[in-house]
């Protein structure tokens, strides 16, 4: 017997697993006195226009660690628009509506859980933005999100910690928790997309480590 | 009479009795089950006691049993093999925990053609002419090549055994109006001999979720058409021709973007198989084999305006001669044989027609050095333009305790060639906007997306230049066979090792935001397990099978990931992510641990009447990964282990007419989010009449 199925949408497996990549937990980092603190950034928007084989375009939403806020100058360190996140740092990709880069803002991408990246990557590894080059990769095993070609769902992948020196030469880390509005456990076909969810640590001095 | 001789041909291994027939047929099948044949394992007759490979028969008796009319209904009720949900909704077989693109399905012995991204829909096969279905488990390439990987399937159709005109004609009418009429006519004559079989089938579908507005299975109904003839020239010269129509429509709907768009499906397959067997003195046989087959699949959709939306077409031939000569030689057998393949496909999405030629040789040694002793050797060599050539040997001991006990052991190689679709797919998501190419074709087809700018980069290190490979195995099965009295034991351990599987890959980044992926050899994965059959016979009147299998399945670099400390999860609660421990890691999606069915036979020669109650319980298995590592981990969420029970009661009246009646999934088990083609409790009957 054969299933109705939308057969139009050829189905793929996006991604499969992670395979080697530069592992940091196991390094015993030397106790803070200061307790840094994690902070969570609910629902920011990340609106877009286009895509679906259109060209994207809109505005990209611009983050800013230190203040824990969208910001509309030059300070931010990384923005959004959809699935893609560009950092302050580097040169134009290549986009429509892009933000020229006037910081020095790079990122270190790390498997772990968030608490359990303690030291600030390689200097090497950071990437900056380039032209035809994302600092986030959209693709493979470094992009930051899987894509259900059934049901359509975008979802964070677990385990991905991302180190961001910021445009002023400080360092934050971040993990994605959600791409939905209000993070939703399971997202369905009713979940609105394109709002961020997610903790991050701001070391507002030079230490090297969290 | 037509019963009488199924039962005759062959009873059924698993099976638990016969069908109820009478005191006097009973008895003629006490021998019988000792001396069951197979062709498949070997390409000669063998007894199954003996042979040194996993084997189970199907018989007639126990599909008419079953009360079911299809192919894919009859196998899911065996031990080890499971329907899975496939891509794009087709049910395909597992066995030994691989997929249906690596099982060979074979009608008399040649291969059956027209696959769904690697999955054959069983479905549609009419078991209506079916003596018995053979199954061999594990690899067997060494005799039949690519796609022989987990195992291979070959449904033996009837033959007409005896002289002047016989046949039986019957009806089954289920829920959901589905209805199944099949007739058989056998005429023989001496020396010449013939059948035709004719099956036609319908049915409304059915609807899981009633709030949607498609159904989940949309109505369909086909017609099977198989006229065989045998000419027995002399005592030594044999020859039979056969051919084989199928047509199938389908409804065909779908919703994108809340236009409902309607159209329908068509299959149209034919084939045409000669063979002649010609004895060169009593120790040399040769067979000549001539099979010719062709696939045929269309379908449209068309908008609430009547414009045409969508359309898909799919045209699949196989052109295949071989020959064969098998010497005796003492107690032993030597079997050789040569052949040709010619295979084009033309689909949607191809650029154009797509052939490809190649050659095999085989050759296989059947050695008894002592009575108690049988060894099995053989070796294929396929050569094709397409990928590396293979070589598939093959090795299998069997020996035999006593009379009651043998063990066996069997270590092979399968492979499964890249398909078309793997080599030479080029197709662009319209909505979406992503491109999947094929191996062969991914080359160029990036070059001319390059020069119309439409690519961002190329991925670093991703090269087309050496030949996508074969998915190849490594198979090994250590079992025994135990039968004495009134019961019978199989076991079996199982062991494969699968590399090179193809998967798709992002190839290159599109301007789009969207990607290209193509297909590569990228995974290693392995299977092993335990299976289990037993039937015990109380007494005439009462028999219980028993079946069980266990299973892992799990792919290596996974482990190797969870071993590094890479692999983690998303707390459902906490959003945040936590570290996956090596226990933690559950297997490949869509297997169950813990599969087993128990069935039971009780007839009641006075009434003429038997009863059959089946039980099928599957534990849980993971469908999707829920917490976004793509691995499935204890965390994920699973699809809940459960239990169908099956009954049935059929009657032999007026001497020939026989009347059946039961109820599938009697206890209405849905799970429609999880388990779309699992139908819910299906009543059915039939009326059987034979001439």
């Amino acid at each position: 017997m054969k299933n109705t199925f939308s057969t139009s949408f050829f189905t793929i497996a996006v991604m499969a697993i992670f395979t080697t990549f530069i592992s940091c937990d196991k390094d015993d980092a030397p106790q803070k006195v200061v307790v840094l603190e994690t902070k969570t950034v609910s629902n920011l928007p990340a609106p877009q226009t286009g895509g679906q084989g259109q060209p994207e375009g809109g505005p990209f939403t611009k983050f800013s660690f230190s203040q824990n806020a969208v910001v509309t100058n030059d300070v931010w360190d990384i923005a959004f628009r959809g699935t893609k996140i560009i950092v302050n740092g580097g040169s134009l990709i290549g986009l429509k509506e892009e933000p020229s880069r006037k910081g020095v803002a790079a990122v270190s991408i790390v498997t772990g859980s968030l608490s359990s990246i303690t030291a600030i990557p390689a200097a090497n590894t950071f990437i900056q933005d380039g032209d035809k080059t994302y600092s986030f990769p959209t693709s493979g095993i470094n992009s930051w999100y899987d894509y259900n070609a059934t049901s359509h769902i975008i979802s964070a992948k677990a385990g991905k910690v991302y180190v961001v020196k910021t445009h002023d030469g400080k360092y934050a880390k971040f993990e994605i928790l959600s791409y939905y509005k209000d993070a939703p456990t399971s997202p369905d076909g009713t979940s609105i997309s394109r709002f961020y969810t997610f903790k991050f640590v701001y070391q507002n001095n030079s230490s090297i480590s969290f | 009479m037509f019963l009488n001789r199924i039962l005759k041909i062959g009873f059924p291994l698993l099976s638990l009795a016969c069908y109820s027939q009478g005191q006097q047929s009973i008895d003629s099948l006490k021998q019988e089950h000792l001396d069951e044949v197979v062709v498949t394992a070997t390409r000669t007759k063998r007894l199954i006691a003996t042979l040194p490979l996993p084997t189970h028969v199907i018989s007639a008796a126990t599909i008419e049993k079953a009360g079911v009319t299809r192919l894919d209904e009859i196998l899911a009720q065996q031990t080890g093999l499971h329907l899975t949900s496939d891509f794009g909704g087709v049910e395909g077989l597992q066995m030994q925990g691989l997929d249906a693109a690596y099982i060979l399905i074979l009608m008399d012995g040649v291969p059956l053609v027209g696959r769904s991204a690697g999955t054959f829909d069983l479905s549609r096969i009419s078991v209506g002419n079916i003596d018995r279905i053979e199954i061999v488990k594990g690899a067997s390439s060494s005799l039949y090549g690519s796609e022989a990987l987990a195992g291979v399937i070959n449904i033996i159709t009837k033959k007409p055994t005896r002289n002047n005109a016989s046949g039986n004609g019957s009806f089954r009418y289920a829920s959901w109006n589905t209805n199944d009429v099949n007739l058989n006519f056998n005429w023989k004559k001496e020396k010449i001999s013939a059948t035709l079989f004719t099956n036609y089938f319908s049915s409304n579908g059915y609807d899981l979720d009633p709030n949607t507005e498609l159904k989940t299975v949309e109505p369909y109904q086909n017609t099977t058409i198989q006229p065989r003839v045998f000419w027995d020239f002399s005592k030594n010269v044999k020859f039979t021709f056969g051919t084989r129509f199928y047509n199938q429509l389908q409804e065909y709907k779908t919703i994108i973007n809340a236009i409902n768009y309607a159209g329908n499906a068509t299959i149209l397959e034919w084939d045409l198989h000669s063979k002649l067997e010609q004895k060169w003195g009593s120790n040399v046989q040769v067979d000549y084999e001539l099979y010719a087959t062709n696939y045929k699949n269309n379908s449209f959709l068309n908008s609430p305006e009547n414009i045409l939306f969508e359309q898909n077409y799919y045209n699949q031939w196989l052109y295949r001669p071989e020959i064969r000569a098998l010497f005796n030689w003492k107690k032993n057998k030597i079997i050789a044989g040569a052949g040709f393949n010619h295979e084009s496909l033309d689909r949607t999405y191809f650029a154009t027609k797509v052939a490809v030629q190649s050659q095999y040789v085989f050759s296989q040694l059947d050695f008894n050095p002592t009575e108690k002793v049988n060894f099995l050797l053989g070796i294929r060599y396929d050569n094709n333009s397409q990928f590396a050539s293979q070589w598939s040997p093959k090795f299998a001991v069997n020996y035999k305790v006593n009379p009651s006990l043998s063990f066996k052991t069997s270590i092979g190689y399968g492979f499964k060639a890249p398909d078309f679709r793997q080599l030479y797919f080029d197709f662009t998501n319209s909505s979406v906007g992503y491109t999947v190419l094929g191996y062969n074709v991914a080359e160029s087809q990036l070059n001319v997306l390059e020069k119309q700018g439409q690519l961002l980069n190329r991925i670093p290190g991703i090269s087309f230049e050496n030949p996508l490979e074969p998915e190849s195995s490594v198979n090994l099965n250590l079992g025994s066979f135990y039968q004495k009295e009134k019961l019978k034991v199989e076991t079996n351990f199982f062991y494969n090792s699968i590399s090179n599987l193809i998967d798709t890959r992002v190839a290159a980044q599109k301007n789009n935001g969207q990607n290209v992926f193509s297909y590569f050899n990228v995974d290693q994965i392995f299977t092993y397990g335990l299976e289990f059959n037993s039937t015990h016979k109380y007494s005439k009147q009462f028999n219980v099978s028993f079946g069980y299998q266990y299973l892992i399945a799990k792919d290596e670099s996974v482990i190797k990931a969870v071993e590094k400390g890479t692999v983690y999860a998303r707390d459902p609660v906490t959003l945040e992510s936590f570290q996956i421990k090596k226990a933690d890691y559950f297997g490949l999606f869509n297997r169950s641990k813990n599969t087993a069915n128990l069935k039971f036979y009780y007839a009641v020669p006075k009434l003429k009447t038997d009863f059959n109650l089946q039980v099928f319980y599957k534990s849980k298995y993971g469908l999707w990964d829920s917490n976004n590592n793509q691995v499935l981990d204890k965390y994920d969420d699973f699809v809940n282990a459960f239990t169908t029970i099956n009954i049935s009661a059929s009657k032999k009246m007026l001497q020939k007419f026989t009347l059946q009646a039961g109820v599938n999934n009697l206890f209405d088990f849905t799970n429609p989010q999880e388990i779309s083609t699992l139908s819910g409790r299906l009543f059915f009957t039939r009326l059987q009449f034979n001439f």
